[in-house]
């Protein structure tokens, strides 16, 4: 029941690397991420090395996200302009992210700086998402209704090159949303990520866009940037096995749906605070394992670093 | 006078005396298919002209190709264990396995088991990258590859079926690199080598794992590009069969 990786060189079973991509696929439909911040780890913990598992992640984000954003479309609810903004930094910032990727490979501090960059994204963001959801929650349960946040961006209004967005009804500079692409591009190919989970907040947050149309265009803007990453990887690092995506991606379409009909039942608030757990226990886990004492100071690479 | 004399004897008297070894293996090539999840060789050989059984010994070690290693340690900075120092060593074969009919250093004295790379402990790298002393990392070094399965010493494994006729069974893991490996047959007498042969066994893929590491290599855009088509293919696929009736 194993199948071999022609790019790892590693034989996995490859039930196991469906299931995998099945569960991985089913809490981003549910959640509406794109599912790398789980999935990057996950690999890495099944023994894949972890350059193959940062740049074959992407191809599973690419292809949840695809399906995701083909349902968004066809309620018109993806901004184009806003994306197109978006993933001009975005580029930039994915080549910057390859050339820090393979520098960090040869000084090997390449695990280190995921895991921290891991653990600070993912705790920060984590937190925040809890302390939001329990008291909507709270809110809820009490009968009152939250008054919407006050629209303060006295600071994004000074910023000069403004352009009008209509579908977001917005008039701002392309500035925050081009340095909010390029973060995103560069952490893509470092962590293995779409960044779904710094996009939406970022958008709904700093840009104050309408919560209808940040979905479709997150995902727009996700599935250019890890289809570019995935090339880039592909041509710079070697790292993409596509025996391994192809399994991830069989899994990960089939559970995307599902959980996608399981989160059209559940409220809005306990779907964040079940990513919000999920994001703080990945989190919890990469932490212990800085921290902890490892079982052997040493390790080996083989090969070229 | 004497020692010229004694040369001359030994001389004409190793022709005549001198044991030899024949030997084989199973498969001179390992094809690494979709289902490939390690396979065994087996060594086997004839002893010719054999002396007496005792103070006779077979060693048979398959090396694999050389393979570049780093070892790092890790230290703790600011409650983080980060990698500090590391050691890189050139020369060193990817995978090493070693049977034996005795435990080796019962076998040989150290010099001649380092002369010939026989025994982990004697393999000596072509070239040591390290600014402070390396031998922590070489113990760290050998530690993992022998917790990898890639390096093994399997004493006592030599089967002889008859005084002169031997074989064993060899492990080749999933994991090992592609490459040309060496399968080394020696014969010690005595502590010394009589005689060694030494045959070439190739393990590679094949059919279409090597197609398509070739072309990730090769043709690494198209390749790419054809992962990112793949994904949104089955993403836009999936989609559609489970598009909700409107």
């Amino acid at each position: 029941m194993e199948i071999y990786l022609p790019v790892a060189e590693m034989s996995v079973p490859w039930i196991v690397m469906i299931a995998l991509g099945l569960l991985v696929g089913f809490l981003s439909g549910m959640f509406g991420v794109g599912g790398g911040f789980l999935m990057t780890p996950l690999l890495v913990f099944c023994g894949i090395p972890s350059t193959v598992a940062v740049a074959t992640t992407l191809s599973h984000v690419t292809a949840s996200s695809m399906s995701g954003a083909l349902a968004q479309w066809r309620k018109r609810a993806i901004d184009f302009p806003m994306a197109g903004v978006m993933l001009a930094g975005g580029l930039v910032g994915t080549l910057f992210g390859v050339w820090l990727f393979a520098l960090m490979r040869r000084q090997g501090q390449m695990d280190l700086i995921v895991a921290l960059t891991y653990v600070i994204m993912l705790g920060s963001i984590g937190i925040i998402m809890l302390r939001e959801s329990l008291a909507s929650l709270q809110a809820w349960r009490s009968g009152v209704t939250l008054s919407s946040r006050t629209v303060n961006r006295g600071w994004i209004q000074a910023l000069p090159f403004k352009m009008r967005f209509r579908q977001s009804r917005l008039y701002i500079s392309i500035i925050p949303p081009m340095a909010i692409g390029f973060v995103v591009g560069a952490l893509s190919a470092i962590m293995g990520i779409g960044g779904g989970f710094i996009v939406v907040p970022a958008m709904i947050y700093i840009l104050r866009m309408p919560t209808n149309v940040v979905m479709g265009t997150s995902l727009l803007q996700i599935i250019v940037i890890t289809a570019v990453t995935t090339v880039l990887q592909a041509t710079s690092n070697y790292a993409v096995d596509i025996v391994l995506a192809l399994l991830l991606v069989a899994g990960g379409v089939v559970g995307a749906q599902l959980g996608v009909r399981v989160g059209a039942k559940m409220r809005g608030e306990q779907l964040r605070l079940g990513l919000a757990i999920v994001v703080l226990v990945v989190a919890a886990v990469l932490l212990w394992r800085l921290v902890a004492r490892p079982a052997d100071v040493y390790s080996l690479t083989l090969g070229q670093p | 006078m004497r020692r010229a004399l004694l040369a001359v004897l030994l001389l004409l008297s190793v022709p005549v005396r001198a044991e030899d070894l024949v030997s084989g293996i199973s498969q001179d090539i390992i094809q690494i298919t979709s289902n490939y999840t390690g396979t065994d060789i087996v060594v086997f050989g004839a002893i010719e002209r054999a002396d007496k059984a005792r103070g006779r010994d077979i060693v048979v070690v398959v090396r694999g190709p050389d393979t570049p290693m780093t070892v790092r340690r890790r230290d703790r900075f600011a409650g983080v264990w980060v990698n500090s120092d590391s050691a890189r060593f050139e020369g060193l074969p990817g995978y090493y396995y070693l049977a034996s009919s005795e435990p080796v250093d019962l076998i040989a004295p150290p010099r001649a088991l380092a002369n010939y790379g026989i025994g982990m402990r004697y393999l000596i790298p072509s070239q040591i990258g390290s600014h402070h002393d390396a031998r922590p990392f070489k113990d760290a070094a050998l530690r993992h590859l022998k917790e990898r399965g890639l390096y093994t010493e399997a004493p006592g494994t030599i089967d002889f079926l008859s005084e002169t006729l031997f074989r064993t069974r060899i492990p080749v893991p999933a994991d090992v690199a592609r490459g040309q490996y060496n399968v080394e047959v020696y014969l010690f007498r005595d502590g010394e080598v009589v005689s060694a042969q030494s045959t070439p066994l190739f393990i590679d893929q094949t059919g279409i794992e090597r197609r398509l590491f070739n072309l990730a290599h090769n043709a690494p855009l198209f390749y790419g590009l054809a992962c990112v088509f793949m994904a949104m293919l089955l993403g836009w696929i999936s989609s559609v069969l489970f598009r909700r009736p409107a």
